[in-house]
């Protein structure tokens, strides 16, 4: 670094001109410096000479300013380069740390080198200099240098200490070994790096050590318990509390990193192990979405007030969440009241109480997607690190209200942000901007403007430590509990509650086109062999799988669906019967049954009981339909499809589980007449005692039916 | 001016965030903020009228699942992209375009499909007349597109401009209430 002397009299209002609007006054652009294998940009930057002393009684008048000295500095970053010239970096010409941009490098390098790459250049940097210590004037800036990357090692270890886990003979952190023991012998960093190894290998060998196991143990639940919890007579506060607990955990275990755009986004990539901590977090954001959805519409006999209020409950359950800060379950939530199959139930949302649609109004405005969702970018720069919500809009009457009434609380909170944000400015700084600029030197000021957005994940993950939320089992069965409805079935239950109100005969008949029929998507030998319309949509879209439910599902939306059925274009396979002539608009006999007044099959849950001791005592649940004509074998078929059981149904027995006793059900009992509906319908397959069938259980998934 | 609100759709890795990318800014941008305000807004003139486009990209979000119905419903034309290198990006669309049409409740709806990575030819698996064949199916417009090498890109949002303008010619808006006037 070298310094231009510079008197101060002059002109620090001349210099002012000059200024790069994008900086303090202070700092000036100077232009590019080039060398070999790396780009860097440089500034001057203007620093006081000598602390001015003036008393508390004199005023700061500009005379006195003027006396003051000045000098300027050139500073400059690394704006692209090579990786050995980015590892040189770490340290700077003196040999300081500078903790900028380790913190930059550390936190995103690996989007340009390898760990053992970077490991391996920064130990050999270090016997570099080592070596080079003969020479009596360069020891000191030597040593500091030595120094600075110990540092830089302890940063690493510390901050990253996934990098090292390496599974299982972790070479970074042996390489790390060895060169301690050569170099640093009993040192801190030799200390810390033993305490590494020791961890990692005890968790290898030890059975419980990830947690996997000991958090199933803790979920253990008393045989066929169900929760206590039923909405909408839930304590609004506590749900949120707890909503926050289990977002609060996985938030604070996000790995920013894996948040980058070239981790995150890109398809070729594996998630689930390159971005597990962010796919747990937005897996968590759909499972409160999906519960939701699912307490709305899964009950369709609710009158309308009843359903009303599950609404009201989830809206005071968001209020909640907006004083605690939790911008994730609470978008999740608000997302969820908007999903189409809950937003359209017209009547339902009417009956909501004035002061609940408002409430509800001032919190989706939070999330719009308005001037690139500037209402929430503004909200979590506001109250980010904040100890509390204390931020309304001028027209958020609810909200004011809200925040008037709790007065400022005496605990402070956390904030956990909704990651999506994030991840979408992530995806697009990756890209916008270029990996590599001229000369193929990396792009090390793309990895800066990524570190702002990380950084920031970095600052709310620190202040979310102030949440203190205790863990409520109860409600972890409760969520556990609430089963989860794909799309298209929770879009039919909301056309049951409600039907479609747009007429079928003002849809605008789609065009027949002959071409259509060259197509060759899959569904075309199912359209042309299928005897009726109404089916196709199901076959083709779902697949064989739940071929079953076809006609439950059929009928249950026969009224609307059949009707108008040959004139919508979701459905592609109809153009192929229409252009073979079979243009008639009647539906196929016997389908168009009257709307029903109740619904004509129940949701009911279904847990398999075997002898195996390693499940005993975790209950779970698989949810599957039950239609009004399906009698036990077929139900028994359908819950070993869900439960993954191979065999024979009729090596099963199926029973409901009532308060006192179980209730067997006969060999070929009419199931959803034949079940208790005063209680819930949870159900239990076990193996027939008389028989001895082996269940294979099987982990993948199957495509269809056996 | 008229406002045109746009929904880039499709798998993750197909290239939406550069197409969207490439539209308002043109990559690559040295300079580059996706937080401010009017990150993804662009002014064009389409057949000699100005228009305001806003482009709202779910890059980054596609697990959100939740989330797609808020987005469709609000936008008035709908991008459908696949990568032109991966065929279940093109098998995933089907999905999609059957939940914008049940969200908007309506049958027809204006949208583009876009098979994109066209400067990946070495690559393709999707042919370019399976595209065709379901933008028939879909009985929408279809595009082939390099975000990258820039090809295509624009046609693909003016395309989408006209199809809108077609369904709601902009006499046919709601005509804005005017309360008063002074003279």
């Amino acid at each position: 670094m070298w310094r231009i002397c510079g008197v101060s009299k002059a002109e620090p209002a001349l210099f002012a001109r000059n200024l790069d609007d994008d900086y303090q006054p202070t700092w000036r652009l100077w232009g590019e410096e080039r060398v070999d294998g790396a780009i860097y940009t440089v500034y001057l930057k203007k620093v006081r000479y000598h602390r001015p002393t003036r008393s508390a009684s004199n005023s700061e008048s500009d005379d006195e300013i003027s006396h003051l000295e000045w000098e300027t500095v050139r500073v400059r970053f690394v704006k692209a380069g090579t990786v050995e010239r980015l590892v040189e970096a770490l340290a700077t010409d003196d040999g300081e740390l500078e903790s900028t941009y380790v913190n930059v490098f550390l936190a995103t390098y690996r989007s340009f080198a390898e760990c053992s790459r970077v490991l391996d250049l920064l130990l050999r940097r270090y016997e570099a200099l080592a070596a080079e210590e003969v020479h009596p004037t360069a020891v000191d800036t030597s040593l500091q240098h030595r120094k600075t990357l110990v540092a830089c090692l302890h940063v690493w270890l510390d901050t990253y200490p996934e990098d090292f886990r390496q599974p299982p003979h972790h070479p970074a952190l042996q390489q790390l070994l060895a060169f301690t023991q050569v170099h640093l012998p009993g040192t801190e960093l030799h200390t810390k790096v033993l305490q590494k190894l020791a961890v990692f290998s005890a968790e290898r060998n030890g059975g419980c050590g990830a947690g996997g196991l000991c958090l199933a143990a803790g979920m253990r639940v008393a045989a066929h318990h169900t929760s206590a919890y039923r909405l909408p007579h839930v304590p609004h506060r506590h749900f949120a509390e707890q909503l926050t607990r289990m977002d609060m955990e996985l938030f604070k275990k996000l790995v920013p990193h894996q948040c980058l755009g070239a981790v995150w986004s890109r398809r070729d990539k594996d998630r689930n192990h390159d971005a597990a901590t962010v796919l747990a977090t937005v897996n968590q954001f759909n499972a409160v979405s999906f519960r939701v959805i699912s307490t709305v519409l899964v009950e369709p006999n609710l009158r309308p007030l009843e359903r009303a209020e599950i609404l009201a409950a989830w809206l005071d359950i968001a209020r909640e969440l907006r004083v605690l800060k939790n911008f994730s379950s609470l978008k999740a939530i608000i997302s969820g009241l908007q999903s189409n199959p809950v937003y359209r139930l017209k009547k339902t949302w009417a009956l909501l109480a004035k002061e609940k649609a408002e409430l509800f109004d001032e919190l989706a405005r939070i999330f719009s997607e308005d001037n690139n969702r500037w209402a929430q970018r503004e909200l979590l720069m506001r109250e980010g690190t904040a100890k509390f919500a204390n931020t309304v809009g001028e027209n958020d009457r609810q909200l004011q209200k809200l925040l008037h009434e709790r007065g400022s609380p005496g605990v402070s909170h956390g904030t956990i942000p909704y990651l999506g944000t994030f991840l979408t400015d992530l995806t697009m700084i990756d890209t916008a901007i270029p990996d590599t600029v001229a000369d193929g030197l990396i792009n090390f000021d793309k990895r800066r403007k990524e570190f702002e957005v990380l950084a920031q994940i970095k600052l709310l993950q620190g202040a979310a430590n102030a949440y203190h939320l205790p863990q409520d089992s109860m409600f972890d069965r409760w969520f556990d509990s609430v089963i989860v409805l794909d799309d298209r079935e929770s879009y039919q239950l909301s056309c049951q509650i409600e039907p479609p109100t747009n007429p079928p005969k003002e849809r605008r008949p789609k065009k027949i086109n002959d071409s259509n029929s060259h197509c060759h998507r899959k569904n075309d030998s199912i359209a042309s062999t299928s005897s009726s319309n109404s089916s196709q949509f199901y076959c083709e879209t779902d697949g064989a799988a739940i071929g079953w439910k076809r006609d439950s599902l059929e009928r249950r939306v026969s009224p609307t669906r059949l009707s108008h059925g040959s004139s919508s274009s979701s459905l592609p396979s109809l153009d192929v019967s229409l252009s073979s002539g079979n243009s008639g608009q009647k539906p196929a006999n016997g389908k168009a049954a009257p709307p029903r007044a109740g619904p004509d099959f129940y949701i009911i849950r279904v847990t398999y009981e075997s002898e195996c001791a390693e499940t005993e005592g975790v209950v779970l649940y698989k949810s599957i339909m039950l239609c009004n004509n399906e009698r036990t074998p077929q139900v028994i078929r359908n819950a070993m499809l869900k439960l993954n059981l191979d065999g024979d149904p009729d090596g099963y027995t199926l029973a409901q589980v009532l308060p006192e006793k179980e209730m067997l059900l006969p060999a070929n009992a009419n199931v959803y007449y034949a079940v208790n509906t005063a209680y819930n319908l949870n159900f239990i397959l076990r193996p027939r005692k008389t028989q001895q069938l082996e269940p294979v259980v099987n982990g993948k998934s199957r495509g269809k039916r056996p | 001016m008229r406002e045109y609100k746009i929904v880039v759709l499709g798998s993750g890795g197909v290239g939406k965030s550069a197409l969207t990318v490439q539209f308002v800014q043109g990559i690559f941008v040295e300079k580059y903020d996706p937080t401010i305000e009017d990150s993804y807004r662009k002014q064009v003139e389409v057949d000699g009228q100005q228009c305001m486009l806003e482009i709202l990209d779910t890059a980054g979000t596609e697990q959100f699942t939740a989330m797609r119905d808020l987005y469709m419903k609000n936008g008035q034309g709908f991008v459908l992209v696949y990568s032109i290198t991966a065929q279940s990006t093109f098998n995933d669309l089907q999905d999609l375009r059957e939940q914008i049409l049940r969200v908007k409740d309506k049958d027809d709806v204006p949208m583009v499909l876009v098979g994109n990575k066209t400067d990946l030819e070495a690559e393709r698996v999707v042919g370019k007349e399976q595209g065709s064949n379901l933008a028939r199916h879909f009985n929408c417009s279809f595009m082939e597109t390099s975000a990258k090498a820039k090809i295509h890109v624009n046609d693909v949002f003016f395309d989408l401009v006209r199809q809108i303008n077609r369904r709601t010619p902009i006499n046919s808006e709601k005509p804005k209430k005017r309360t008063c006037h002074i003279l």
